[in-house]
């Protein structure tokens, strides 16, 4: 048992602390200062603010330097994550480019599209797009039937896609369609690359229950596809599909624990200021047991990631137990929103409560409403735990 | 960084497995649930576990120990747990630690080495009943009063430590009136304790008991951790092979995503068990929270891992023939001892929201 880090690790944190503490000025850490401005804006000053830190040398902490990255090992990558969470720096602008396509592009990607697809991707030249949802395929993302038809040099596709994530954003978008007929559902699969800034891709906004526009639908009108634009062969999508989600598998959840500790701490503050049966919240012991059950599942998140940095620091595939750590974390932000909301009672509606500005913390709230959908739900993942870790039959 | 056992860890863990699984299955198990065996002690597994030097881990090297830690006790706690040990293990490795953090160079001298060698079997009353910080009972003139409530092995004990409002104090079990009880869980024997004006030596070196209640916590809570994954396992491996509906039953979704949920809350309750005993071991700054937490989720997931075994085995997990009720019972004492799950929730608000 060893929880310390090492000095080269520590170093890094220092390094990129002290950056942070130059490059990310006290007030964009506030929702104040965000709030006034559109969200194209907000893009954009994110967008700007990446650009900067990827030339700064903080990014692709993980990836070879030869495509950029910064050639760093999963403990830094899990300093990293952690230092963005404490500083509240603004999310990164290509989440699924980062996280999935690129990962994926190193690994079966041609020499043309490492090159075209990794460093526009981390100077924030490029807006990835991830393209598997459909109205009709969600949990069962086999049932997708964006058809895409041969053209020869090229393919004319035809469809919808829907939960596109910065999808008014995007300039290309990795999308799942039908190239051709395969006598089961996972066959005849491509994954395209696709071009969104033409005539034949229009994204519309789709309001979520937060009223912000975070996602959107993807509507496909005889767009263009030139036939260099797949990735991992053509008719191989669903094989590649899997390879790309399985780089998720990685991701040790300390970036998620530090942020949800915040909103924790956030929330004991409003209860030592929210009237409770004459007294405070922080005094009534229904909302202490609450309060300390979270505690509870936070601090089990943090020995988790624990957990998982040691394996993949280690070199080991953590596997079907990413499930887990999905369940794990979403499950954790849904019982702190549930304490929050607990604690401020019917206050919880409106945007100033107790003298404090609430808006960050109802948004949170309702955000970890989505997280136990998106990137496979609840319900998914615990059949994927209960058959591929537990063994349990089909 | 690295959140796992040492390599001479794991091979602890193998070797109290492989001894176990030698010789303390669930047909000796059951042999001694249903025998009426007055000790409670199996003579050949309290040999054993003296032979081996698990009652030797946290004793110093210089009295006869091993020297190590807490997360090396953890790892037999565990192990135990998972295979219902019966007999005072927890007791007098917790009256060694009591004299290891409290006693005097001579009290050490005397009792350590001979708690090392499994030749003292030890008894622990340190709460007032029903509380899990307040000690057990008052002293006067070097002597003890009050009602101690349910004490494990204290009929069998040859030694027992008692808190008071000013220390810890060794109690011949001869000075205190002990009436022994059936208990639910029969891997152990309870008796309650009432002292009155009962003849003590006090421990001189100071009063650690909350350090002592923390490490009695920790070392359930991995019992419970060991408790609760063979629960688990057990109904995983049952409900592949069970057929209802000419399908096995562990391909239903109503079973498998409760124990998937079972799964990650045994997993976690691991976690927070291993990281209790290794902050105890490194004085970490959030030793006692990490204590507490280790205590709350064990507590909460034992219960919720024993009782699915026995839903999810149907009608024969309910009968005596069938093992489920062995981690249930198991389970059931260990969740009321030192302090309960909600407890310890309360005692995390005070030292979290402060």
């Amino acid at each position: 048992m060893d929880l310390t880090f090492s000095k080269e690790d520590e170093d890094f944190r220092s390094e990129f602390r002290s950056w942070l503490d130059t490059s990310l000025p006290q007030e964009m850490r506030t929702l104040a200062w965000w709030r006034p401005k559109s969200a194209a804006e907000q893009f954009q000053i994110r967008r700007e603010w990446e650009a900067k830190k990827a030339e700064a040398g903080f990014c692709g902490i993980q990836w070879p330097t030869e495509y950029g990255g910064r050639g760093g090992t999963p403990t830094m990558k899990a300093i990293y994550d952690e230092e963005m969470a404490k500083a509240n720096a603004p999310r990164t602008v290509n989440p699924l480019g980062l996280a999935f396509l690129a990962p994926t592009v190193m690994a079966i990607g041609t020499d043309e599209q490492k090159r075209d697809i990794i460093g526009p991707m981390l100077r924030t030249e490029t807006i990835w797009c991830q393209g598997f949802s459909e109205p009709g395929a969600g949990s069962d993302l086999a049932a997708l039937q964006l058809k895409a038809q041969d053209q020869g040099d090229h393919w004319i596709l035809n469809g919808q896609k829907i939960w596109t994530t910065n999808a008014m954003h995007g300039d290309k978008i990795f999308t799942l369609a039908r190239t051709g007929e395969g006598a089961k559902r996972h066959e005849g699969i491509s994954m395209l690359l696709v071009d969104m800034n033409q005539d034949g891709v229009e994204a519309r906004p789709l309001k979520q229950i937060t009223g912000e526009s975070e996602f959107g639908e993807v509507f496909y009108t005889d767009a263009v596809c030139p036939k260099t634009e797949v990735l991992g062969g053509e008719g191989n999508g669903w094989m590649t599909a899997m390879l790309l989600l399985s780089f998720e598998r990685g991701s040790s959840a300390i970036g998620q624990y530090t942020e949800f500790k915040g909103q924790w701490d956030a929330v004991v503050d409003l209860a030592k200021k929210a009237p409770r049966g004459g007294g405070k919240a922080v005094d009534d012991p229904v909302i202490r047991q609450k309060l300390a059950n979270s505690l509870v599942e936070l601090e089990c998140l943090k020995y988790h990631s624990w957990h998982v940095l040691t394996q993949t620091s280690q070199g080991k595939d953590l596997g079907y137990e990413a499930s887990m750590t999905k369940i794990m974390w979403s499950e954790t932000f849904r019982k702190v929103s549930d304490t929050y909301e607990a604690v401020l009672g019917a206050s919880f509606q409106v945007d100033e409560a107790m003298g404090m500005t609430v808006e960050e913390l109802t948004t949170l709230a309702l955000w970890s409403r989505s997280c136990t959908i998106w990137g496979g739900s609840q319900q998914v993942q615990r059949t994927i735990v209960a058959e591929r870790v537990l063994g349990l039959p089909r | 960084m690295k959140f796992q056992l040492t390599d001479e860890q794991r091979a602890l863990q193998e070797a109290v497995r492989d001894y176990l699984g030698d010789k303390w299955g669930q047909q000796q198990v059951r042999a001694f649930y249903d025998g009426d065996d007055e000790t409670g002690i199996p003579e050949g597994l309290w040999k054993a576990i003296g032979e081996q030097g698990w009652l030797a881990v946290m004793v110093p090297e210089e009295h006869d120990g091993i020297g190590l830690g807490l997360l090396d006790a953890a790892v037999i706690a565990r192990a135990f747990g998972a295979a219902t040990v019966p007999g005072p293990w927890l007791g007098t490795v917790l009256a060694g630690e009591a004299i290891r953090l409290a006693g005097s160079p001579d009290q050490q001298a005397k009792w350590l080495p001979r708690i090392a060698a499994g030749e003292v079997k030890g008894a622990v009353a340190l709460l007032e009943p029903g509380t899990q910080d307040k000690p057990a009972a008052r002293a006067s003139n070097g002597a003890l009063s009050g009602d101690l409530g349910l004490v494990e092995y204290a009929a069998q004990a040859d030694l027992l430590v008692v808190s008071a409002d000013d220390g810890l104090y060794l109690v011949e079990p001869s000075a205190a009136a002990v009436t022994p009880h059936t208990a639910l869980d029969r891997t152990v024997r309870l008796a309650t304790v009432v002292l009155d004006g009962a003849a003590a030596e006090k421990l001189e070196n100071g009063n650690p008991l909350p350090e002592i209640l923390d490490r009695a916590a920790v070392l359930v809570a991995n019992d419970l951790a060991g408790i609760a994954r063979k629960a688990l396992s057990d109904t995983v491996e049952y409900d592949k092979t069970r057929i209802q509906f000419g399908k096995p039953v562990g391909s239903f979704q109503a079973i498998k995503h409760d124990l998937a949920d079972i799964h990650l809350a045994v997993t976690m309750a691991e976690h927070a068990a291993t990281y209790a005993a290794h902050a105890q071991d490194v004085d970490a700054p959030d030793r006692q929270l990490a204590a507490s937490i280790a205590k709350a989720k064990a507590g909460d997931t034992a219960n919720a891992a024993t009782s699915a075994m026995i839903q999810y085995h149907g009608g024969i997990g309910y009968t005596w023939e069938h093992d489920a009720h062995f981690y249930l019972k198991r389970a059931k004492r260990l969740e009321y001892a030192f302090g309960d799950a909600a407890q310890h929730r309360e005692r995390i608000a005070s030292l979290a929201l402060a």
